[in-house]
């Protein structure tokens, strides 16, 4: 086999075992590819936390094994061992992931795709490949996060890139990576001016153009359309924002803040599911009271239900993704929400919903599933000889909650078969859920109709911005009952046990673990903390409503306030063209009208050899200033006598200052004189 | 046709002009500027990281695209400011024999306050080797390139169309321009390789001087460019101290002319080739002066007398060079 450069190669072999090689200053190649590496890492670091561990420690190792390549200035592995290497990581991606397609086998895949290619970097266009793979890499990190601290580490992996990638094309002299950073610096703060221009002005689509991967949505928390154990306690720990309100009323008390989302009416004996009622709803609602008028920014969910306070006025309107109302009140919109989106709502806390239903309509909220929970039914019939009217039943019930010794926990005793029954009479600690499931079935077994709602309640209120988030932290279950004349009721059961629960936030009501209880420290209390994170999230919702969820809406709607009533997308681009070039026109600008600076000792004798050009007498190009002063005081100049003392005196003056030394603080005096001499020269 | 349109592209588009003497101003007119093949590709991704973000809705890749776009036109105009604005002047170019290379000294001079780095500079041209030198200018500074051209024929050969390109920072566009610098380099006739030895002088004097005057030590004079070795006084010399700056020293003798060598292009055989003829005048004059043999020179209508040294040396293969008689 012939070696590339056997000459060079040996001989390096041959000096390296001479030179010290700490002392030896690091070939120019070698800094290169190390810094190339160090931009991978930067690119490749935020995917570690969702990647499979395997990956993350294949690429791992095979970064230090460039690292260490380069380092040692070995030779890269030959493709006999890459290649072999590479089609095992391919089948334990299938293996893993079960298909090449989809986001996460995706991403695994140009991960691997990019370490492996660094290891086989020979050619300039290979430096190439891997900056296109890498800025891929980093459009698929936003998959998983598109926080603001995302966005910084964005910033610094391009401005990693781009160092590296300049850094390759030096030909001769090299300056110092500093100087290097600071014109990728200088290249990204350039480029900075133009993104915000192209960010807010170019014509924004609304996506999806092609199908999404099946799990493109996938880790985005939210409630489900149905109900078992455990489905909102394994919420409850979240801090994800589900969605942030600004009111434009004064808001409602917290313990009136119940967002209501989805009702579940079937019940298995375990899980609540959906009920489908047929026909078009027929929704019989009387208000009291005046609405209040909030904005919701829902997060996106992969779901299709809207929250709104109880009960909203109106129908919400999205665009490109119709909204309709269920009979059973829930906010359904044509297809999942798959990005933020914003709507506005107008809810009425008073009021009352179908007070007069027909029975055979309400017969559907009253099934229960045969042979499950005999004492639930049995405690029901003994209830019902104790109380003639549904409202004491109901009271009855709650009073039951109340007195028995009743738990509010997220980690509940396990639920044999039935389930109701272990929970009220047996284990009598649960969650939400486990209330309002139970409170459900026992209403159901007292024939009284009744359902399951989800959803969130409460909220936290930003100071700073006046927005209210609310987390997935907050999702609640409660229960809703139908009653003669009073229609549906909203009944929360958890409100019996853990009244705090309702009154104030899950957080404050569950002993908090982690590091704020390690340290003894109540971080909610905290007034600096609470202050920072009020700042934070302040911050974090203006991130969220200015670059998350600046869609084609919200371009509509800052063209508007610019000025332009109805801007499509030609009027976008005619925009975005005119003020590209102009920003364009600025960064050329300072880019290319840098004149060097002419010190004014400079200046003034360029002023006099002007001066003596139009006299006739232009200083010849080899002439320096002794030279000239000769010529021009010479006999037969046809410099006029007078000037020739002052042009002698000038130009002995300008010599000194030039090529002397002059003491600095003279300096400014003597160039004053000069200043009057050559206007006497005029 | 295609022929024509080139034309038409070069002196349209490109703007290409004649011979430009003096200190030539890159403006930036004179400055194209094109993607190279991975800023094409570059844009290819672009697009893909558009329809990407387009299609997920990803906010951040909006941001991340369009960061990347502004990169793209940022590292455009700092191409161009690496190239454009530049002052060229061209340096000296030494006289050489044809058949070797050329070599044209170009100083590229830049009066701005940013360094420029990575420039190529190169001839082009048909039948040009495409071997541009790279060179880095530092700021309010000037850089020598050497650039070298075959030569085949004896004569004044100009100097071919420079051009100079950069990708730099980025290599997603080139950026190049075209001067044609007003110099010319003075190429002698190939000294030919199995001349006949020099013609030695005769016995019988043409003009009565001493024979054997040119060995009739005269005197010791200062080294000069182009004396022979064989003069050189090395007894002198040696006594010279080198540390003290010292000079070497060559013997001067008088009556070099009685020996007289005259290389005359009329006495070479009529049937040869003219350039045959030059040729073999280069390779007697090369050995006349590394002999220190003083010559006569006699072309045309051009003679010379008998002398040494470089300044003969030069102007009798100068009048070779430039020979248009038969």
């Amino acid at each position: 086999m012939k070696r590339p450069h056997p000459g060079t190669a040996l001989l390096h072999d041959r000096l390296s075992p001479m030179l010290p090689s700490m002392s030896r200053p690091m070939s120019r190649d070698k800094a290169d590819m190390l810094l190339l590496i160090a931009a991978c890492v930067l690119v490749l670091a935020p995917h570690a936390a969702h990647l499979p561990l395997w990956i993350s420690l294949t690429s791992t190792a095979v970064l230090a094994w460039r690292g260490w390549v380069t380092f040692r200035g070995n030779r890269l592995p030959p493709r006999w061992i890459l290649l072999p290497i590479t089609t095992i990581a391919m089948i334990v991606i299938y293996w893993d992931f079960n298909t090449f397609f989809g986001r996460d086998a995706g991403v695994a895949m140009l991960v691997l795709l990019l370490v492996f290619k660094l290891l086989e970097m020979h050619a300039k266009r290979d430096l190439f490949v891997i900056i296109f793979v890498s800025f891929f890499l980093m459009l698929t990190n936003f998959f998983y996060s598109q926080s603001i601290f995302t966005a910084v580490m964005m910033v610094a992996a391009v401005l990693a890139i781009v160092t590296a990638q300049l850094s390759f094309q030096y030909t001769g002299i090299v300056p110092s990576l500093k100087k290097r950073l600071g014109l990728g610096s200088l290249i990204v703060g350039l480029a900075v001016p133009l993104t915000l221009v192209l960010f807010f002005l170019f014509p924004r689509i609304q996506g999806p153009l092609w199908g999404l991967p099946s799990d493109a949505h996938a880790g985005q928390s939210g409630l489900s359309d149905t109900m078992a154990p455990g489905n909102i306690s394994s919420l409850a720990l979240s801090d994800d924002v589900a969605f942030r309100v600004k009111f434009l009323d004064p808001a409602p008390p917290k313990s009136a803040l119940y967002w209501r989302g989805i009702v579940l009416g079937n019940y298995d004996g375990r899980t609540w599911t959906k009920l489908m009622q047929p026909g078009t709803p027929v929704i019989d609602i009387q208000a009291r009271g005046k609405p209040v008028r909030y904005q919701v920014t829902l997060e996106p969910n992969g779901r299709r239900w809207l929250f709104a306070l109880e009960l909203p006025t109106a129908v919400p309107q999205l665009s490109n993704n119709p909204t309709g109302i269920t009979h059973d009140l829930q906010l359904l919109t044509t297809s999942p929400v798959s990005e933020r989106i914003r709507y506005d709502v107008e809810s009425i806390l008073d009021f009352s919903v179908q007070p007069h239903a027909s029975q055979l309509s309400l017969r559907d909220w009253l099934e229960l599933p045969p042979s499950f929970n005999p004492t639930t039914l049995a405690f029901a019939a003994s209830l019902r000889t104790q109380h003639n009217t549904d409202t004491k039943l109901v009271a009855a019930v709650l009073q039951f909650f109340r007195e028995k010794n009743f738990r509010y926990t997220l980690e509940p005793p396990l639920l044999g078969k039935h389930a109701v029954d272990d929970f009220l009479f047996a284990t009598q600690a649960g969650f939400c859920e486990h209330y309002a499931s139970s409170f459900v079935v026992l209403m159901r077994a007292l024939d009284i109709p009744a359902r399951v709602v989800t959803g969130y309640q409460g909220g936290e209120i930003n100071p700073v911005d006046g927005y209210m988030t609310v987390r997935q932290s907050d999702a609640h279950a409660w229960a809703e009952v139908w009653l003669d004349q009073r229609g549906w009721v909203r009944i929360d059961p958890t409100a019996a046990v853990a009244p705090e629960r309702v009154a104030q936030n899950l957080a404050r009501t569950l002993p908090r673990a982690g590091i704020g209880g390690l340290l003894g420290l109540d971080l909610e209390k905290s007034a600096w903390i609470s202050s920072l994170r009020g700042n934070w999230n302040a911050a974090s919702n203006a991130w969220n409503q200015w670059v998350l969820n600046y869609s084609p809406d919200r371009q509509k709607r800052l063209m508007q306030a610019l000025g332009f009533q109805d801007a499509d997308w030609r009027t976008l681009i005619v925009l975005m063209l005119v003020i590209g070039s102009i920003v364009m026109a600025i960064v050329a600008i300072i880019l290319l009208l840098n004149r060097t600076i002419i010190n004014p000792l400079d200046a003034l004798y360029q002023t006099f050899c002007q001066q003596m050009k139009k006299r006739n007498l232009p200083r010849a190009r080899h002439e320096g200033p002794r030279d000239y002063c000769q010529r021009l005081t010479a006999t037969d100049s046809v410099l006029p006598a007078h000037k020739k003392a002052a042009v002698e005196r000038f130009l002995q003056l300008y010599e000194i200052l030039q090529y002397g030394r002059v003491d600095q603080n003279l300096r400014p005096a003597t160039i004053t004189q000069l200043k009057s001499l050559l206007s006497e020269c005029r | 046709m295609r022929a024509l349109f080139s034309r038409w592209i070069d002196k349209w588009l490109f703007q290409l002009r004649g011979a430009e003497s003096g200190e030539v101003f890159l403006h930036q007119r004179r400055v194209f500027i094109l993607p190279t093949r991975p800023g094409l590709a570059f844009g290819v991704m672009l697009v893909l990281l558009l329809l990407g973000a387009i299609n997920y809705n990803l906010s951040l890749g909006f941001a991340l695209t369009f960061l990347i776009a502004g990169i793209a036109i940022v590292d455009l105009h700092l191409t161009f400011r690496n190239l454009a604005h530049l002052h060229l002047n061209a340096g000296r170019a030494p006289a050489v024999f044809a058949g070797a290379d050329a070599q044209f000294e170009l100083q590229v001079i830049n009066r701005r306050k940013h360094d420029r780095y990575a420039l190529w500079i190169g001839f082009i041209g048909p039948g040009l080797p495409d071997l541009p030198q790279p060179t880095d200018i530092a700021a309010n500074s000037t850089s020598c390139v050497l650039l070298t051209a075959p030569t085949q024929e004896r004569g004044w050969l100009a100097a071919p169309r420079v051009r100079l390109q950069t990708r730099f920072p980025l290599g997603l566009v080139r950026a190049w321009s075209y001067w044609q610098p007003a110099v010319h380099v003075l190429v002698y006739p190939t000294p030919e390789e199995h001349a006949p030895p020099l013609p030695r002088a005769s016995d019988e004097r043409e003009d009565g001087h001493g024979r054997f005057g040119q060995n009739d030590f005269a005197g010791i004079r200062a080294y000069q460019v182009g004396d022979s070795l064989k003069h050189l006084a090395w007894k002198q010399i040696a006594k010279i101290d080198v540390d003290a700056g010292g000079v070497l020293l060559t013997k001067q003798f008088e009556g070099g002319a009685t020996s007289e060598t005259v290389l005359d292009y009329a006495t070479l055989p009529r049937l040869m080739d003219r350039e045959m003829k030059l040729s073999r005048l280069t390779r007697w004059i090369l050995d006349a002066e590394l002999q220190g043999q003083p010559y006569a020179f006699r072309l045309g209508s051009i003679s010379y007398p008998p002398a040494c040294g470089a300044a003969h040396q030069t102007a009798c293969l100068c009048a070779l060079a430039l020979y248009e008689g038969s």
